[in-house]
């Protein structure tokens, strides 16, 4: 055997192969039509409500988006909820970033320590519509100054106050069924020993028939910043006066997070109690947030926490297992009757550009495109025809290229007025001036004409408004709010090096405090715990931040 | 020796050399997924910075080793893991024997056959696909909670059980992979002298008899081989199987480094501080395997290198 030629071929075969696995996939720039390929990291939503067809990739949304900017669409990955978080990560270490995506504060203020995001100020100074301009400007810290470092704009801030409170979502017709006497002079405002009355019959009665009825179902990480977060218990500890992860003063007027307060020990101490009393989810911890959104959707739960945006994204799944299924709002109050309340920064999600990338102009265009253009003709049903469909059809907004909102400043509860006033006959659908708030108003008017054959979207968006932001307006209106202002929104360098750690830590110990492992003595711990491991560090850069 | 060395050099040269180069593509394999990424090690001792790369990110030394130790969670993790593990190779080895050992009873040859086909099924099955079911199953309203309710037992919440977890994560891979691990102890077996047995039986020995003196001597050398070559594996809990069942309930039991390090250094972009304790954790697995050696050396007169 010729032992040299063997040899021979083993090396030619190994180095093609060799010289197959270093290739760089080099990623083409621009289509077999010229056009640009713009590279997107896309957040989606569970339930799109897209038509058959359609995907999140190629939608009406999508081809408007392509034909007016010329470009072509292509989503790098897709992903929701804490995937995306994952699917963000996993780009960031490995330093191949789609051309546009959306991320965190925290992961934004990475992105531009390590450089690897462009500077959007040109940009936006050349291309940005003064009517996106106007809402940027209508808050009292415009959101841009969260993405601006040294004078320039490193990234496009969604740009939302989320209309307060942090409301209980209640299955009302098994309220109904039950002939239970609950919230008896219907103001919407309920108390603690109400909800926990009313979860134990639930438990009791199981309405759903589903055998293992759940009473209140929370997410494991318990808090967020702010009052929108799903399946958290801001509402519940707001009650006691407790701002989880809020940087708010204490009683003597020193700098500290919500979490550590002698407050969010005595609901954490509530929670706990749930637990033992079998209010609380048995599986509390081991649940993701789509086992939780399950438990509605099966109806083995009828109590759940969100913001008033819920039914559109949410319930609306429970509505179509359960087609009768009616949902109401309520908010807990304290013994004065408030709602205690910590302010929330407006911004949310932040679009970024790659840094290397040719035409960073492009997510300005497309803001431009969906934040003003569509939302501001007045014409849609015409102009627009395929768009329009997707509003009737309330496909969700995750559909569009990015998955966020920019209004204005008192946007939310504007459009509700101009929508209740339409409804209400005051003015015609048509004097409403966003055509998407048009389609919301006749929506709603066909949900309120005939609730039994309404569609899942009429559904939704009659739940959203004239329940979710009717709770809010009259709240506003009937002075029921008590505000807290934390004093810092920002990040200072110690708490990019350890708040991450103290977050787990706090999610950690309070499921176990709440599970009963640990005692509620040992929230004391936790306290000593989160100051030693940085947490006085970040407490003393926040107070040198705040006293400039 | 001089003598052998030559022979050896010569052999090489003949007809051999073909078989040597069947095992480049392993080398080579080896070299670019095991040792080309041990130059990112450096990483633990740098304040890494992705935009700067290893080349320019700040030195830091031992920061991130102190941080790890003063951190009260790492002992946990480390806990866990050698708990975890440590249990996975008990079971594993003991029933894989005593599995080995029933089987080979077995005369009916058919059924011998369809046995071992159904207890190997699971090893080929993912833990994604696996985690799923045993989450089914075990879960609060699960089909396992029903028999027991049905005997007057429980319910026992065995995913966000601290005291449950552990042991619902060791049976579980133990049901999974026991079958597969038998394979070799049933080689053993077929390899022992009958004429053993016979002897044994005509002194009088029963079964149960027969089986300690005769089959189990006969196994042990690959039992204690097994297991010395298993200890390195002290330090993996099994990365897949937890993190498709474990959830912040059971980090206290169940936390294991592969899967600490995943979310502290991947998730949580803490690249460097990930890198250090994935490096702690190849430091004590080095140890083990060193330790092994040695032990094999001693008790098998066989050397693993």
């Amino acid at each position: 055997m010729n032992i040299k030629k063997v040899f021979m071929y083993c090396i030619l075969f190994i180095s093609l192969l060799s010289l197959l696995g270093c290739a760089k996939e080099s990623k083409q720039e621009h289509n077999e039509d010229g056009q640009l390929i713009v590279r997107l990291g896309k957040q989606t939503a569970t339930n799109p409500k897209l038509p058959e067809g359609d995907t999140f990739e190629d939608n009406a949304y999508t081809r408007l988006a392509e034909e007016v900017l010329d470009i072509e669409l292509v989503n790098e990955f897709e992903a929701n909820g804490e995937d995306y978080d994952r699917q963000v990560a996993l780009a960031i270490s490995s330093g191949e970033l789609p051309d546009i995506m959306q991320v965190s504060q925290e992961e934004f203020e990475e992105l531009y320590e390590n450089d690897l995001i462009a500077d959007l100020t040109d940009v936006f100074e050349e291309h940005a519509s003064d009517y996106i301009r106007a809402l940027y400007d209508s808050y009292e810290i415009n959101p841009l100054e969260d993405t601006t470092f040294d004078g320039r704009i490193y990234g496009l801030p969604a740009a939302v106050n989320v209309t307060p409170p942090h409301m209980i979502w209640i299955r009302q017709d098994w309220i109904e069924e039950l002939q239970l006497d609950f919230d008896a002079d219907g103001d919407k405002l309920i108390k603690l020993d109400e909800l926990e009355s009313l979860a134990l019959t639930f438990i009791e009665e199981d309405p759903g028939n589903t055998g293992n009825p759940v009473g209140i179902p929370l997410a494991h990480w318990l808090n967020e910043p702010g009052y929108g977060g799903a399946f958290t218990m801001t509402t519940i500890g707001s009650v006691f006066g407790s701002f989880p992860r809020n940087w708010i003063e204490d009683a003597d007027g020193h700098i500290t997070n919500g979490s550590l307060t002698p407050e969010t020990k005595e609901a954490l101490a509530l929670i706990k109690d749930w637990f033992d009393r079998g209010i609380l989810d048995p599986q509390f911890g081991t649940r993701s947030w789509d086992d939780i959104m399950a438990l509605a959707v099966n109806g083995q739960t009828g109590i759940v926490t969100g913001a008033w945006h819920m039914p559109d994204w949410g319930l609306s799944n429970v509505k179509e297992m359960h087609p009768g299924v009616v949902f109401e709002a309520y908010t807990l109050v304290d013994d004065q009757n408030k709602v205690n309340i910590a302010s929330q920064n407006p911004g949310g999600s932040i679009a970024v550009v790659r840094k290397d990338f040719s035409n960073p102009e492009v997510l300005m265009k497309l803001i431009n495109l969906f934040y003003d253009t569509l939302k501001n003709e007045p014409n849609l049903e015409k102009v627009y025809p395929d768009i329009y469909q997707y509003q009737v059809l309330d496909v969700d907004g995750a559909a569009r290229p990015l998955n966020m909102e920019i209004l204005g400043a008192t946007s939310e509860l504007d459009h509700y007025a101009e929508i209740r006033e339409a409804i209400n006959g005051e003015i015609e659908v048509s004097d409403i001036p966003d055509a998407r708030n048009q389609s919301i108003a006749i929506s709603i008017m066909e949900y309120r004409d005939n609730p039994e054959n309404a569609s899942t979207a009429a559904w939704a968006l009659y739940h959203s408004r004239m329940k979710g932001l009717e709770l809010g307006q009259y709240l506003i209106d009937h002075d029921h709010f008590e505000w807290v202002n934390p004093v810092f929104f920002g990040s200072t360098p110690a708490i990019e090096q350890y708040y991450g750690n103290l977050l787990s830590m706090e999610e950690e110990e309070f499921i176990k405090i709440v599970t009963g492992v640990e005692s509620i003595d040992y929230f004391d711990t936790f306290v000593e715990m989160w100051h030693n491991q940085g947490g006085a560090e970040i407490l003393a850069e926040i107070e040198a931040e705040v006293a400039e | 020796m001089q003598q052998r060395k030559r022979t050896a050099s010569k052999r090489i040269t003949n007809i051999n050399l073909t078989y040597h180069f069947m095992i480049l593509p392993g080398i080579i394999f080896l070299l670019i997924f095991n040792y080309a990424p041990m130059f990112g090690l450096i990483m633990a001792f740098q304040d890494y910075v992705p935009a700067k790369g290893v080349f320019s990110s700040d030195f830091v030394g031992f920061q991130h080793f102190s941080y790890m130790f003063s951190l009260p969670s790492i002992g946990r993790v480390f806990t866990n893991t050698i708990v975890i593990a440590g249990g996975k190779i008990i079971f594993n080895t003991l029933l894989a024997i005593v599995f080995a050992i029933l089987l080979n009873e077995v005369r009916v040859r058919w059924l011998k056959k369809s046995v071992q086909t159904i207890v190997y099924l699971p090893n080929f099955l993912s833990w994604v696909v696996l985690a799923s079911v045993v989450v089914n199953i075990f879960s609060l309203d699960g089909s396992v909670n029903q028999i027991l309710e049905s005997f007057g037992i429980g319910p026992f919440n065995f995913l966000g059980s601290n005291q449950l977890f552990r042991p619902l994560i060791i049976g579980t891979d133990v049901w999974k992979s026991f079958g597969f691990n038998s394979i070799v102890y049933l080689a053993a077996i077929t390899s022992i002298d009958p004429g053993l047995h016979e002897a044994a039986s005509i002194d009088g020995a029963n079964w149960w008899r027969r089986v300690w003196h005769v089959t189990l001597p006969g196994m042990l050398p690959i039992i204690l081989l097994l297991a010395i070559l298993n200890l390195p594996n002290i330090l993996n809990g099994g990365f897949d199987q937890i993190y498709n069942l474990y959830s912040p309930v059971v980090y206290q039991s169940g936390d294991i480094i592969d899967t600490y390090v995943y979310r502290v250094g991947l998730m949580g972009r803490d690249y460097s501080f990930g890198t250090a304790v994935g490096l702690f954790k190849s430091i004590i697995g080095l140890v083990l395997i060193l330790s092994a050696n040695q032990a094999a050396k001693k008790y098998t007169e066989r050397q693993l290198f």
